[in-house]
């Protein structure tokens, strides 16, 4: 059985390769059944909303068409803390909470500001020689996001 | 040949109503002009009618004119806004975004006011005021207040302005018949930019820059029939961007579209534009809303609001929320890119930028690349501000023939 350092170093990699661009290698990371989700509550409409879903897929589309689409090319900066790993031996799962804050900055001087908070709740897979993430949902805190991003966090 | 400084100076050879003077971007003098002039005469929406569907249900509102607004549903079910002010001290009575409340009661010092805007309550009154001030004296300053037009809540600060009705006249008459049904909001996100408010009003003016989005490059500008359609100029500077049906298989990723709207052609789209700063924008399967909140010549808040059906099944719930963050989401592939537009054009122009001339030159039969909405909507713009948008300080500057 995989250990809470595999777990953990899953979830660091792949907010490296994000930060990178490297998506074929974040999506190696990734099982044939994952599952992308970023929500937000909004109290001013009393919801919950989600923000972007997709299949492995769709993730596949999304990430291939990004470069054709213009952007603000400001790289991002994703930091994560694992707070609790909580295996489930019989499913070989383990249910992940990160706390998650996305730094960007700024191509032109250099500098930098917080983008966003909020968290990771993943779902790792764990019967292979190495966990693989099978569902992530970004639950952000911060709704105001400036003129947005193209690239999923 | 590059323009010298003399050169650069000159207006544009074009007729005056086909450019604007930079300047109407970036002059905090207007800005305030345009509050009192433009903002505070309009009609302008301040929430949906869903978000607050219950008696005593409230609903905050940062009016662009400047006011601070609370919109409550009343016992009678009735809607109703007043100004989010004690009239006692001035202090904010409500405090979060949304919530319920049978009586508004200042923290300050307590008073309180009904949903009617009465006031119920003034804490120690015979005390303090004696029979010199009382209850009825303590109002909360109501705005009037309508709801239509898809269920959305507009409110005007000009207690003799026109009915909501005449004010927008028949520019939604095409829209109309597809949002008579009972709408509910589904996303809600704002967006802070340093840019003028006008100039993404001019973005949903315009289709020209379909050259920015690689979507639309895809989908659109390559069927035929795109660039037929017709904007259409209505009073008080609101504005149609004729319909058609998009074709989506072109774009990958965005081919299953099942659902539609009700009575909308598959891949339909409308686009409304309403002077001074909202946006109805009808495609596929969704309806969403822009409204601005101007907050100083360079910076504007752009609230977004995704709508469906209230009578929605979850499955054509969840297929109308992934339509929009396909192409609206904040982390969709136009928005993005429109938003980075705007955010460059306010860059270009702060103040000093020596930026002078906006071109709204295009014309195309009235077609979408033609840019005859945006010259429409200055037209209101400079009979609103008794000023003329491509000379706003009556310098008589004509430089270059047009």
């Amino acid at each position: 059985m995989l250990d809470r350092t595999a777990v953990e170093e899953l979830v660091y990699q792949s907010c490296l390769l994000l930060d990178e661009k490297d998506f074929k290698a974040y999506l190696d990371l990734c099982s044939e059944q994952f599952r992308y989700t970023i929500t937000a509550h909004s109290p001013e409409i009393r919801k919950d909303m989600i923000w972007l879903d997709h299949d492995k897929a769709g993730m596949q589309t999304l990430l291939t068409q990004l470069p054709r689409h213009n952007s603000d090319h400001s790289p991002l900066t994703r930091h994560a803390n694992v707070y609790t790993v909580n295996f489930d031996q019989a499913q070989k799962q383990a249910q992940v909470v990160s706390v998650l804050q996305v730094f960007k900055t700024d191509l032109d001087g250099g500098a930098t500001v917080l983008f966003a908070v909020g968290k990771y709740l993943d779902t790792v897979t764990l019967n292979g020689d190495k966990p693989t993430l099978a569902k992530r949902v970004v639950k952000l805190d911060t709704r105001m996001l400036g003129i947005g991003y193209h690239i999923p966090f | 040949m590059a323009k010298n400084a003399v050169q650069w100076e000159q207006t544009p050879k074009l007729p005056p109503s086909h450019y604007v003077d930079s300047r109407i971007y970036t002059d905090n003098q207007l800005f305030q002009e345009e509050r009192e002039k433009v903002f505070n005469k309009c009609w302008y929406i301040a929430c949906h009618e869903s978000e607050i569907p219950n008696a005593c249900d409230y609903r905050t509102f940062q009016h662009p004119g400047g006011a601070p607004l609370i919109i409550v549903r009343g016992e009678d079910m009735q809607v109703r806004s007043f100004y989010n002010i004690c009239p006692h001290r001035g202090n904010t009575l409500l405090y979060d975004p949304v919530g319920n409340a049978k009586r508004i009661t200042c923290i300050f010092h307590a008073w309180s006011f009904d949903a009617q805007g009465n006031c119920v309550d003034i804490t120690r009154e015979e005390q303090g005021y004696q029979k010199r001030f009382c209850k009825a004296d303590a109002a909360l300053r109501e705005v009037k207040t309508e709801v239509g037009y898809g269920g959305f809540v507009w409110v005007n600060t000009d207690d003799s302005s026109e009915s909501l009705k005449d004010y927008i006249g028949a520019a939604m008459s095409e829209l109309e018949p597809y949002i008579n049904m009972p709408l509910e909001v589904f996303h809600y996100h704002r967006a802070i930019v340093d840019t003028n408010f006008k100039l993404w009003h001019d973005t949903n003016s315009e289709f020209y820059h379909d050259y920015m989005h690689y979507f639309n490059r895809v989908t659109g500008m390559m069927q035929p029939g795109y660039f037929d359609r017709k904007c259409v100029g209505y009073d008080n500077g609101h504005v149609l961007v004729g319909s058609m049906e998009i074709k989506y298989d072109a774009y990958e990723g965005s081919k299953q579209r099942g659902i539609g709207w009700p009575g909308l052609a598959q891949g339909g789209w409308i686009l409304i534009d309403l002077f001074p700063g909202m946006t109805y924008n009808l495609r596929t399967s969704v309806l969403r809303m822009d409204t601005m909140i101007p907050l100083g010549p360079n910076k504007v808040m752009i609230e977004y609001r995704g709508m469906g059906l209230k009578s929605d099944t979850p499955e054509e719930r969840a297929q109308r929320i992934f339509d929009h963050n396909t192409i609206w989401g904040p982390f969709g592939r136009n928005l993005h890119e429109d938003l980075l537009g705007v955010q460059g054009q306010g860059r270009a122009m702060r103040e000093n930028t020596d930026s002078r001339w906006v071109l709204h030159g295009r014309e195309e039969n009235s077609t979408i690349h033609d840019e005859i909405g945006m010259r429409h909507y200055y037209a209101e713009w400079s009979r609103r501000m008794g000023r003329k948008a491509f000379d706003p300080y009556g310098e008589k500057r004509v430089t270059a023939a047009a």
